[in-house]
């Protein structure tokens, strides 16, 4: 028996026969998640498409990277079934045996070193992956498909190895034996953390797919509003992005188990541990679209113990983190902690499942270098060189670290707590520093300019009053700009005008298209005063309805960049990317009699 | 070539000066060779360039000191 309970799997489950086909026989790794079928699934759709068919690279040369990396990792249950299937491909036992004690040393091809060395820098230390490795490959012969397949299979090893860890599956066969002293797997450096800018990102070529002519990038660009570069990273390999895409959804849709929100705070903290930038930025963004402030992301991917999460949900994060990134302490006690907290063994499972989807993709990211779909939160990246140490305290139960924040650069905070100690002059210089943009949140939101000024002097004594509860968490600008948004969104409830601003689903970009096609004069501004052109500009965006409103506002006027804007607004940035576009271009046909060409000055 | 609609999936991206290398040359090929997302490229980068350079929506200063100076006077009068 594995660390969960089990169910009898029935033998006509589809996945089973994924397994039974391609491998004689149902490995108990996958019994041990008989609990939640669609799980099980999820691995099988990954096996079907990377491990048990040829690709750009041959079956044996992936099985050796999935047997190699079951090895260097001390996963007797993994390296057991790679080595069964090693030797029923048709490699010998020496071989064998030569590449579990050294590859370097066995009987292969030049290329299969450097693959392997490839994978199992990868496997051990992937922020320590760059461009170099990869145009190592290169030298050997191997094009960017079957880069992108090693780095794929190098995944799903990284991904076996912490579902067989956190499940503790009985061994289908004898395991090999492991040298006395493994390889120990390189210390992370921290400027791996760091990787040089100028790197041609990502590491391999990729060509341009719409969202049009591929279903899984509709499905995505539907669900979510973008494709995310780790899959357009990937376009030489339409067949592995379906497959990756597919066999998330019954890991991280269902939410009978797991909320949505506890799968994205497990994918954040774990991405954290593994400093995966690229991953933080991702599901700091996706928490937001579920609503969970920026300010608890960031503290969450910072140090998820001084976040407001439940005790519980810590707990299971501390769980998550210790199995995806620190799997050497990983221990059947771990799953005990988790049960005596009323933790459900499917729960439980799907925590695991989770955690190794992550591990999944963290691997493959770091393998082909993709540049993150979004701003990287600041208060993450400072605190990288302090995580990479304090994830191991927090592991050993000591203290946890005192994250510093995205206030640490406020330009503000001198005042502010000069000002919460009671200081009106150190209040007074803040609120004449940062009245502007309280203005433009609160015409932004109220679209009328009088009622805009009569709401300033609440809002202003508003933020007085409640300035004790300002913590330093975030900007005091920040913290002010949300009390303005918060009294002009009470104002429009009274006024019970029905705009909404923050309805969450995503809006369809391409329901809205421009109906003006006349071209615009070369230089429009030169046919109009600075005055009438503000005034055009402001009666345009007045009339934009408040949710588009809001954004044009912040980004064009206020010229924050778009994360920022979403971070305040408590959106993903592709909702907001979405609500920009629109309201741009809702204002572009407002300005377009304007500004056309052979036409005369409206009004004349 | 690509088609308008795959040129309008892209094109927030593009305004944001936010694609890949590979999806700008798709784009700027099919904005040299189709006239109307050529308009609509151009008017919306005019449309943003005159919101940006505006001016728009700013506080009058007098009227700014007015509402701080009103507020101040409250929260200095609530103190004593």
């Amino acid at each position: 028996m594995s660390f969960l309970s089990e169910v009898p799997l029935e033998d006509r489950l589809g996945p089973l026969e994924v397994f039974q086909k391609g491998l004689g026989f149902i490995p108990n790794l996958i019994r041990a998640q008989s609990l939640l079928p669609r799980v099980i699934e999820a691995q099988a759709i990954k096996e079907r498409a990377i491990s048990l068919q040829e690709g750009a690279l041959s079956r044996v040369q992936k099985e050796q990277i999935l047997f190699c990396i079951a090895a260097n990792r001390q996963d007797a249950y993994c390296a057991a079934i790679d080595n069964h299937v090693l030797r029923a491909l048709g490699v010998s036992e020496d071989r064998v045996n030569d590449l579990i004690n050294n590859h370097r040393r066995a009987d292969l091809a030049a290329a299969d070193v450097a693959l392997l060395n490839f994978c199992l820098k990868l496997g051990s230390d992937p922020a320590s992956v760059s461009s170099k490795d990869v145009d190592l490959l290169r030298e050997h012969g191997f094009n960017d498909q079957s880069i992108i397949e090693a780095a794929v299979t190098t995944g799903l090893a990284v991904y076996r190895c912490t579902l067989s860890i956190g499940l503790g599956p009985e061994p289908d066969f004898e395991s090999p034996k492991f040298p006395a002293k493994p390889t120990p797997a390189a210390p992370r450096s921290l400027d791996h953390a760091h990787p040089a800018p100028q790197e041609k990102r990502p590491y391999v070529h990729a060509p341009y797919v719409s969202v049009e002519s591929f279903a899984p990038f509709a499905i995505l660009h539907k669900s979510h509003a973008f494709i995310p570069g780790l899959f357009r990273s990937q376009t030489l390999r339409l067949d592995l992005i379906a497959a990756e895409i597919e066999s998330m959804g019954p890991i991280l849709m269902p939410q009978d188990i797991l909320t949505r929100s506890q799968k994205e705070c497990i994918m954040l903290a774990v991405s954290a541990a593994n400093l995966n930038s690229y991953c933080v930025a991702a599901h700091c963004n996706l928490l937001r679209g579920l609503g969970l402030p920026a300010e608890e992301g960031d503290q969450i991917a910072v140090d998820h113990h001084q976040s407001a999460l439940s005790q519980k949900d810590k707990v299971l994060l501390d769980f998550a983190i210790k199995l995806g990134a620190r799997f050497a302490d990983f221990s059947r006690a771990d799953i005990l902690e988790l049960r005596a907290l009323e933790f459900t063994d499917k729960q439980i499972l799907e925590c695991v499942a989770v955690t190794a989807l992550n591990n999944f993709v963290n691997t493959v990211q770091m393998g082909l270098g993709v540049e993150p779909d979004f701003e990287v939160p600041p208060a993450f990246e400072r605190n990288k060189v302090y995580l990479s140490a304090a994830a191991d305290r927090l592991i050993a139960g000591a203290s946890v670290v005192r994250p510093s924040t995205a206030a640490g650069d406020d330009p503000d905070a001198d005042l502010a707590a000069a000002a919460r100690a009671g200081n009106l002059d150190a209040f007074e210089e803040l609120i004449r520093r940062n009245s502007r943009p309280v203005y433009r949140a609160l015409a932004a939101i109220l679209g009328n300019e009088d009622e805009a000024q009569d709401a300033m002097q609440d809002v202003l004594l508003s933020a007085f009053k409640h300035i004790a509860g300002f913590q330093g968490r975030s900007k005091f600008s920040t913290w002010l700009v949300s009390i303005a948004r918060n009294t002009a969104l009470q104002r429009l409830r009274e006024r019970r005008n029905d705009e909404s601003l923050d309805e969450r689903a995503f809006d369809d970009d391409r329901d809205f298209r421009p109906r003006q096609v006349r071209a615009w004069q070369d230089n429009p501004e030169q046919e109009y005063t600075q005055t009438e052109m503000r005034q055009l500009v402001e009666k345009g965006i007045m009339a934009l309805p408040g949710k588009y409103r809001v954004v044009v506002m912040m980004r064009d006027i206020e010229q924050l960049s778009t994360d920022e804007v979403a971070r305040q607004l408590g959106l993903t940035v592709p909702a907001v990317k979405v609500r920009l576009l629109r309201g741009r271009l809702m204002l572009r046909e407002c300005l377009s009699p304007h500004f056309a060409r052979d036409v005369r000055r409206v009004g004349q | 070539m690509i088609t308008c609609d795959e040129f309008f999936t892209e094109f927030g991206d593009y305004l944001e000066n936010r694609v890949s290398p590979e999806v700008r040359k798709e784009l700027e090929l099919h904005l040299s060779q189709c006239r109307a997302c050529h308009v609509l490229y151009d008017s919306t980068c005019k449309t943003v360039k005159i919101v940006t350079d505006s001016s728009s929506f700013d506080l009058p200063q007098t009227v700014s000191d007015s509402i701080i100076d009103s507020v101040m006077a409250k929260l200095r009068a609530d103190k004593a």
